[in-house]
Protein backbone atom coordinates (compact mmCIF):
# COMPACT_ATOMS: atom_id res chain seq x y z
CA UNK A 1 0.00 0.00 0.00
CA UNK A 2 1.18 3.27 -1.09
CA UNK A 3 0.91 6.45 1.60
CA UNK A 4 -0.27 9.49 0.34
CA UNK A 5 2.75 11.26 1.06
CA UNK A 6 4.58 8.62 -0.37
CA UNK A 7 2.61 8.61 -3.96
CA UNK A 8 3.72 12.59 -3.53
CA UNK A 9 7.15 11.68 -3.15
CA UNK A 10 7.26 9.12 -6.24
CA UNK A 11 5.44 11.78 -8.42
CA UNK A 12 8.27 14.69 -7.27
CA UNK A 13 11.09 11.87 -7.84
CA UNK A 14 9.25 11.20 -11.26
CA UNK A 15 9.91 14.62 -12.21
CA UNK A 16 13.19 14.78 -11.18
CA UNK A 17 13.26 16.39 -8.25
CA UNK A 18 16.57 15.03 -6.45
CA UNK A 19 15.05 16.08 -2.47
CA UNK A 20 12.16 13.47 -3.22
CA UNK A 21 14.78 10.73 -5.00
CA UNK A 22 17.11 11.04 -1.70
CA UNK A 23 14.18 10.39 0.72
CA UNK A 24 12.85 7.57 -1.43
CA UNK A 25 16.17 5.92 -1.36
CA UNK A 26 16.44 6.90 2.92
CA UNK A 27 12.98 5.43 3.18
CA UNK A 28 13.85 2.15 1.36
CA UNK A 29 17.36 1.64 1.55
CA UNK A 30 17.41 -0.66 4.60
CA UNK A 31 14.29 -2.87 2.62
CA UNK A 32 16.57 -2.97 0.10
CA UNK A 33 19.53 -4.08 1.48
CA UNK A 34 18.06 -6.33 3.86
CA UNK A 35 15.97 -8.35 0.45
CA UNK A 36 19.05 -8.38 -1.25
CA UNK A 37 21.03 -10.02 1.73
CA UNK A 38 18.72 -12.53 1.87
CA UNK A 39 18.39 -13.46 -1.59
CA UNK A 40 22.64 -13.00 -2.37
CA UNK A 41 23.18 -14.13 1.05
CA UNK A 42 26.59 -11.93 0.67
CA UNK A 43 26.80 -8.42 2.31
CA UNK A 44 29.17 -7.38 -0.73
CA UNK A 45 26.55 -8.44 -3.31
CA UNK A 46 23.81 -7.19 -1.33
CA UNK A 47 25.20 -3.42 -1.51
CA UNK A 48 25.85 -3.65 -5.11
CA UNK A 49 22.23 -5.27 -5.80
CA UNK A 50 20.54 -2.87 -3.66
CA UNK A 51 22.44 0.48 -4.84
CA UNK A 52 22.07 -1.01 -8.54
CA UNK A 53 18.13 -1.28 -8.08
CA UNK A 54 17.82 2.38 -7.08
CA UNK A 55 19.98 3.57 -9.85
CA UNK A 56 17.64 1.75 -12.47
CA UNK A 57 14.73 2.52 -10.38
CA UNK A 58 15.77 6.15 -11.01
CA UNK A 59 16.35 5.69 -15.06
CA UNK A 60 12.72 3.82 -14.68
CA UNK A 61 10.82 6.21 -12.95
CA UNK A 62 9.53 7.84 -15.91
CA UNK A 63 7.69 4.54 -16.34
CA UNK A 64 6.51 4.19 -13.26
CA UNK A 65 2.72 3.76 -13.48
CA UNK A 66 1.37 6.90 -11.05
CA UNK A 67 -0.48 5.50 -8.35
CA UNK A 68 0.96 2.09 -8.05
CA UNK A 69 2.68 1.33 -4.51
CA UNK A 70 6.25 2.06 -5.18
CA UNK A 71 7.59 -0.38 -2.47
CA UNK A 72 6.76 -4.18 -4.07
CA UNK A 73 8.15 -1.98 -7.79
CA UNK A 74 11.20 -1.13 -6.07
CA UNK A 75 12.08 -4.65 -4.69
CA UNK A 76 11.13 -5.64 -8.43
CA UNK A 77 13.70 -4.67 -9.45
CA UNK A 78 16.38 -5.38 -6.33
CA UNK A 79 15.38 -8.72 -6.10
CA UNK A 80 16.42 -9.29 -9.52
CA UNK A 81 19.63 -7.79 -9.55
CA UNK A 82 20.38 -10.03 -6.39
CA UNK A 83 19.60 -13.27 -8.19
CA UNK A 84 21.48 -12.17 -10.89
CA UNK A 85 24.34 -12.25 -8.55
CA UNK A 86 23.55 -14.78 -6.95
CA UNK A 87 23.67 -16.59 -10.36
CA UNK A 88 26.85 -15.26 -11.43
CA UNK A 89 28.51 -16.12 -8.31
CA UNK A 90 26.99 -19.94 -8.84
CA UNK A 91 26.53 -20.36 -4.84
CA UNK A 92 25.15 -18.55 -1.71
CA UNK A 93 26.19 -18.25 1.46
CA UNK A 94 23.79 -19.86 4.12
CA UNK A 95 22.18 -18.12 6.45
CA UNK A 96 23.63 -18.13 10.11
CA UNK A 97 22.01 -16.93 13.80
CA UNK A 98 23.17 -13.99 15.25
CA UNK A 99 26.37 -14.92 16.88
CA UNK A 100 25.09 -13.30 20.07
CA UNK A 101 22.09 -14.00 21.28
CA UNK A 102 19.17 -11.89 21.95
CA UNK A 103 19.03 -11.15 26.35
CA UNK A 104 17.11 -13.05 28.17
CA UNK A 105 14.03 -11.61 29.43
CA UNK A 106 13.77 -11.45 33.33
CA UNK A 107 12.50 -14.70 34.53
CA UNK A 108 12.75 -17.06 30.98
CA UNK A 109 14.57 -20.03 31.75
CA UNK A 110 18.06 -19.90 30.23
CA UNK A 111 17.68 -24.03 29.50
CA UNK A 112 14.30 -23.15 27.62
CA UNK A 113 16.34 -20.30 25.69
CA UNK A 114 18.68 -22.67 24.50
CA UNK A 115 16.23 -25.31 23.58
CA UNK A 116 14.51 -22.42 21.37
CA UNK A 117 17.96 -21.32 19.81
CA UNK A 118 18.19 -25.11 19.06
CA UNK A 119 15.28 -25.20 17.15
CA UNK A 120 15.76 -21.87 15.44
CA UNK A 121 19.06 -23.14 14.05
CA UNK A 122 17.00 -26.53 13.13
CA UNK A 123 14.59 -24.79 11.41
CA UNK A 124 17.10 -22.37 9.46
CA UNK A 125 19.04 -25.58 8.48
CA UNK A 126 15.81 -26.78 6.83
CA UNK A 127 15.42 -23.63 4.95
CA UNK A 128 18.57 -23.12 3.91
CA UNK A 129 18.39 -27.30 2.60
CA UNK A 130 15.24 -26.27 0.48
CA UNK A 131 15.63 -25.46 -3.83
CA UNK A 132 16.20 -21.57 -4.51
CA UNK A 133 12.76 -21.33 -5.44
CA UNK A 134 11.41 -22.46 -2.50
CA UNK A 135 14.02 -20.48 -0.03
CA UNK A 136 12.93 -17.07 -1.48
CA UNK A 137 9.59 -17.44 -1.33
CA UNK A 138 9.73 -18.11 2.05
CA UNK A 139 12.34 -15.68 2.72
CA UNK A 140 9.84 -12.96 1.27
CA UNK A 141 7.15 -14.07 3.59
CA UNK A 142 8.17 -15.03 6.46
CA UNK A 143 11.22 -13.66 6.97
CA UNK A 144 11.34 -9.84 4.94
CA UNK A 145 7.26 -10.15 5.95
CA UNK A 146 6.13 -9.19 2.67
CA UNK A 147 2.46 -9.75 1.27
CA UNK A 148 1.72 -12.25 -1.45
CA UNK A 149 1.36 -9.54 -3.89
CA UNK A 150 4.65 -8.08 -2.80
CA UNK A 151 6.22 -11.19 -3.06
CA UNK A 152 4.88 -11.90 -6.67
CA UNK A 153 6.05 -9.06 -7.48
CA UNK A 154 9.62 -8.91 -6.56
CA UNK A 155 10.42 -12.60 -7.23
CA UNK A 156 8.76 -11.88 -10.85
CA UNK A 157 5.84 -15.03 -10.55
CA UNK A 158 2.41 -14.71 -10.19
CA UNK A 159 0.43 -14.38 -7.44
CA UNK A 160 -0.99 -18.33 -7.48
CA UNK A 161 2.34 -19.64 -8.19
CA UNK A 162 3.20 -18.05 -4.72
CA UNK A 163 0.78 -19.14 -2.93
CA UNK A 164 1.45 -23.28 -4.06
CA UNK A 165 5.31 -22.17 -4.01
CA UNK A 166 4.63 -21.27 -0.48
CA UNK A 167 2.37 -24.39 0.91
CA UNK A 168 4.91 -26.74 -1.33
CA UNK A 169 8.18 -25.14 0.77
CA UNK A 170 6.25 -25.04 4.25
CA UNK A 171 5.27 -28.78 3.62
CA UNK A 172 8.91 -29.47 3.19
CA UNK A 173 10.42 -27.98 5.76
CA UNK A 174 7.24 -29.98 8.01
CA UNK A 175 8.45 -33.51 7.12
CA UNK A 176 12.02 -32.63 7.52
CA UNK A 177 11.67 -31.37 10.92
CA UNK A 178 9.73 -34.19 12.05
CA UNK B 1 -0.75 -19.01 11.06
CA UNK B 2 0.73 -22.18 11.70
CA UNK B 3 2.79 -22.52 14.31
CA UNK B 4 5.43 -23.17 11.48
CA UNK B 5 4.57 -20.00 9.90
CA UNK B 6 4.99 -18.55 13.63
CA UNK B 7 8.75 -19.89 14.11
CA UNK B 8 9.66 -18.80 10.36
CA UNK B 9 8.82 -14.97 11.77
CA UNK B 10 10.06 -15.24 15.08
CA UNK B 11 13.40 -16.85 12.84
CA UNK B 12 13.41 -13.97 11.04
CA UNK B 13 14.50 -11.61 14.32
CA UNK B 14 17.69 -13.66 14.91
CA UNK B 15 18.95 -13.85 11.54
CA UNK B 16 22.45 -12.58 10.85
CA UNK B 17 21.86 -9.93 8.94
CA UNK B 18 24.04 -7.03 8.04
CA UNK B 19 23.06 -3.48 9.11
CA UNK B 20 22.49 -2.10 6.06
CA UNK B 21 24.94 0.27 4.54
CA UNK B 22 24.62 3.90 3.78
CA UNK B 23 23.47 3.99 0.43
CA UNK B 24 21.93 7.34 -0.34
CA UNK B 25 25.64 8.64 -0.77
CA UNK B 26 26.52 6.79 -3.44
CA UNK B 27 23.16 5.94 -5.26
CA UNK B 28 22.56 9.89 -5.90
CA UNK B 29 26.33 10.29 -6.78
CA UNK B 30 25.70 8.07 -9.59
CA UNK B 31 22.35 9.45 -10.68
CA UNK B 32 23.76 12.85 -10.23
CA UNK B 33 26.48 12.09 -12.21
CA UNK B 34 24.23 10.30 -15.11
CA UNK B 35 22.21 13.42 -15.13
CA UNK B 36 24.90 15.91 -15.33
CA UNK B 37 26.34 14.19 -18.36
CA UNK B 38 23.47 13.56 -19.98
CA UNK B 39 23.10 17.53 -19.50
CA UNK B 40 26.37 18.17 -20.68
CA UNK B 41 27.24 20.84 -18.31
CA UNK B 42 30.78 19.95 -17.53
CA UNK B 43 32.07 23.68 -17.89
CA UNK B 44 29.84 24.50 -15.31
CA UNK B 45 30.43 21.87 -12.96
CA UNK B 46 34.79 22.21 -13.58
CA UNK B 47 33.44 25.75 -12.17
CA UNK B 48 31.67 24.70 -9.10
CA UNK B 49 34.46 22.63 -8.48
CA UNK B 50 37.37 25.68 -8.80
CA UNK B 51 35.03 28.02 -7.13
CA UNK B 52 34.47 25.84 -4.03
CA UNK B 53 38.47 24.61 -4.50
CA UNK B 54 39.27 28.76 -4.09
CA UNK B 55 37.00 28.56 -0.60
CA UNK B 56 38.74 25.87 0.58
CA UNK B 57 42.34 27.46 -0.03
CA UNK B 58 42.06 31.22 0.86
CA UNK B 59 39.81 32.01 4.07
CA UNK B 60 39.10 35.42 3.19
CA UNK B 61 37.34 34.88 -0.22
CA UNK B 62 34.40 32.18 1.17
CA UNK B 63 31.76 34.74 0.52
CA UNK B 64 29.88 31.46 -0.49
CA UNK B 65 30.63 29.55 2.40
CA UNK B 66 27.88 29.93 5.51
CA UNK B 67 29.77 28.55 8.45
CA UNK B 68 32.88 26.19 9.67
CA UNK B 69 33.31 23.39 12.16
CA UNK B 70 36.69 22.52 13.26
CA UNK B 71 38.51 19.60 14.70
CA UNK B 72 41.58 18.69 14.60
CA UNK B 73 42.77 17.49 11.28
CA UNK B 74 39.45 17.58 9.71
CA UNK B 75 37.36 21.05 8.48
CA UNK B 76 33.17 21.24 7.86
CA UNK B 77 31.90 23.76 5.99
CA UNK B 78 28.35 25.02 5.46
CA UNK B 79 27.94 26.29 2.07
CA UNK B 80 25.06 27.51 -0.27
CA UNK B 81 25.87 24.66 -3.05
CA UNK B 82 27.47 21.45 -3.25
CA UNK B 83 29.81 20.65 -5.93
CA UNK B 84 29.40 17.72 -8.38
CA UNK B 85 30.11 14.69 -6.73
CA UNK B 86 31.54 11.07 -7.40
CA UNK B 87 30.14 7.79 -5.85
CA UNK B 88 33.94 6.16 -6.72
CA UNK B 89 35.55 6.05 -3.87
CA UNK B 90 39.32 3.82 -4.16
CA UNK B 91 39.95 3.41 -0.16
CA UNK B 92 43.84 2.29 -0.77
CA UNK B 93 45.59 -0.57 -0.41
CA UNK B 94 44.56 -3.34 1.11
CA UNK B 95 46.47 -4.45 4.18
CA UNK B 96 46.77 -6.30 7.26
CA UNK B 97 45.42 -4.77 10.63
CA UNK B 98 48.81 -5.12 12.32
CA UNK B 99 50.73 -3.53 9.28
CA UNK B 100 49.30 -0.21 10.50
CA UNK B 101 51.61 2.27 11.31
CA UNK B 102 49.89 2.92 14.57
CA UNK B 103 47.47 1.22 16.53
CA UNK B 104 44.07 1.45 15.13
CA UNK B 105 41.19 1.87 17.13
CA UNK B 106 38.29 -0.88 16.54
CA UNK B 107 34.52 -0.55 17.64
CA UNK B 108 34.01 -2.60 20.53
CA UNK B 109 37.35 -4.00 19.73
CA UNK B 110 36.06 -5.98 16.77
CA UNK B 111 38.09 -6.28 13.98
CA UNK B 112 37.21 -5.29 10.58
CA UNK B 113 36.74 -7.01 7.47
CA UNK B 114 39.33 -5.10 5.72
CA UNK B 115 42.08 -2.36 6.15
CA UNK B 116 43.13 -0.25 3.73
CA UNK B 117 45.92 2.38 3.62
CA UNK B 118 45.69 5.46 1.64
CA UNK B 119 44.49 9.10 2.19
CA UNK B 120 47.27 9.82 4.86
CA UNK B 121 45.49 7.27 7.54
CA UNK B 122 43.65 3.80 7.07
CA UNK B 123 40.00 2.63 6.42
CA UNK B 124 38.28 0.06 8.02
CA UNK B 125 35.50 -1.61 6.17
CA UNK B 126 32.71 -2.99 8.77
CA UNK B 127 29.48 -4.37 7.21
CA UNK B 128 27.73 -1.30 6.71
CA UNK B 129 30.03 0.81 8.33
CA UNK B 130 33.25 2.68 7.28
CA UNK B 131 36.00 3.78 9.26
CA UNK B 132 38.63 6.03 8.50
CA UNK B 133 41.80 6.88 10.81
CA UNK B 134 44.70 8.94 10.80
CA UNK B 135 46.87 10.65 13.11
CA UNK B 136 46.18 13.82 13.52
CA UNK B 137 48.63 15.63 16.20
CA UNK B 138 49.74 18.68 14.61
CA UNK B 139 49.78 17.87 10.72
CA UNK B 140 47.53 19.41 8.00
CA UNK B 141 43.52 18.87 7.89
CA UNK B 142 43.65 15.31 5.87
CA UNK B 143 39.76 15.89 6.06
CA UNK B 144 38.02 18.86 3.94
CA UNK B 145 33.81 18.22 3.86
CA UNK B 146 31.54 20.97 2.24
CA UNK B 147 27.81 20.27 3.30
CA UNK B 148 24.36 22.04 2.48
CA UNK B 149 23.75 25.44 5.00
CA UNK B 150 20.65 23.48 5.58
CA UNK B 151 22.39 20.47 6.62
CA UNK B 152 21.73 19.09 10.10
CA UNK B 153 25.80 19.90 11.19
CA UNK B 154 26.64 20.26 14.77
CA UNK B 155 29.31 19.76 17.81
CA UNK B 156 29.29 16.62 19.35
CA UNK B 157 31.49 15.43 22.13
CA UNK B 158 32.69 11.98 22.41
CA UNK B 159 34.45 10.82 25.20
CA UNK B 160 35.05 14.30 26.15
CA UNK B 161 36.88 15.10 23.05
CA UNK B 162 35.40 17.60 20.20
CA UNK B 163 33.37 16.03 17.18
CA UNK B 164 31.14 17.20 14.28
CA UNK B 165 28.18 15.54 13.54
CA UNK B 166 27.30 15.28 9.61
CA UNK B 167 23.27 14.40 9.57
CA UNK B 168 23.31 14.42 5.52
CA UNK B 169 24.91 14.20 2.41
CA UNK B 170 27.63 16.22 1.48
CA UNK B 171 31.13 16.34 -0.05
CA UNK B 172 34.08 14.69 1.11
CA UNK B 173 37.34 15.93 -0.40
CA UNK B 174 40.74 13.79 0.52
CA UNK B 175 43.87 14.67 -0.55
CA UNK B 176 44.02 15.13 -4.18
CA UNK B 177 41.16 13.54 -5.24
CA UNK B 178 37.88 15.03 -6.55
CA UNK B 179 34.98 15.49 -4.04
CA UNK B 180 32.93 12.26 -3.95
CA UNK B 181 29.96 11.67 -2.11
CA UNK B 182 29.02 11.10 1.40
CA UNK B 183 26.71 10.02 4.03
CA UNK B 184 25.44 10.52 7.58
CA UNK B 185 29.53 11.09 9.27
CA UNK B 186 30.53 11.46 13.00
CA UNK B 187 34.08 12.81 13.39
CA UNK B 188 35.96 12.99 16.56
CA UNK B 189 39.70 13.04 18.41
CA UNK B 190 39.97 10.27 19.80
CA UNK B 191 44.14 11.10 21.69
CA UNK B 192 46.35 11.29 19.04
CA UNK B 193 44.29 10.11 16.21
CA UNK B 194 40.72 11.70 14.25
CA UNK B 195 38.50 9.23 13.17
CA UNK B 196 35.60 9.20 10.90
CA UNK B 197 32.49 6.84 11.05
CA UNK B 198 29.88 6.65 8.47
CA UNK B 199 27.32 4.63 8.56
CA UNK B 200 22.77 4.68 7.85
CA UNK B 201 22.50 5.51 11.05
CA UNK B 202 21.34 8.89 13.53
CA UNK B 203 23.44 10.51 15.90
CA UNK B 204 22.75 8.64 18.89
CA UNK B 205 23.87 5.30 17.19
CA UNK B 206 26.95 6.76 15.77
CA UNK B 207 27.68 8.06 19.43
CA UNK B 208 27.12 5.06 20.87
CA UNK B 209 29.56 3.37 18.18
CA UNK B 210 32.08 5.95 18.64
CA UNK B 211 31.79 5.48 22.79
CA UNK B 212 32.70 2.32 22.15
CA UNK B 213 36.04 2.75 19.75
CA UNK B 214 39.40 2.49 21.98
Amino acid sequence: MQTPGEEALVERARRGDPDAFEALVLAYQSLAFRTAFLIAGDATDAEEAAQDGFVKAHRALRRFRSGEPFRPWLLTIVANEARNRRRTRGRRAALALRATPVPHAPGEDPEEAALATERRQQLLTAVEGLGDDDRDVLACRYFLELSEAETAAALGIAHGTVKSRTHRALARLQEELQ
Amino acid sequence: MTDLELELRDLAAHLDVPPAPPLFGTVLARVTRRRRRRRVVALAAACGVAALAVGFAVPGSRASLLRFFHVRGAAVTLVDRLPPLTGDRSLGQPIALEQAEFRLLLPSGRRPDTVYAGDGGYWLRYPGLLLFEFESGGGPEILKKAALGTSDVEYVQVRGEPGIWIGGRHALYLPGGPPVAAGRTLIWQHGSVTLRLEAAVGLERALAVAHGVH
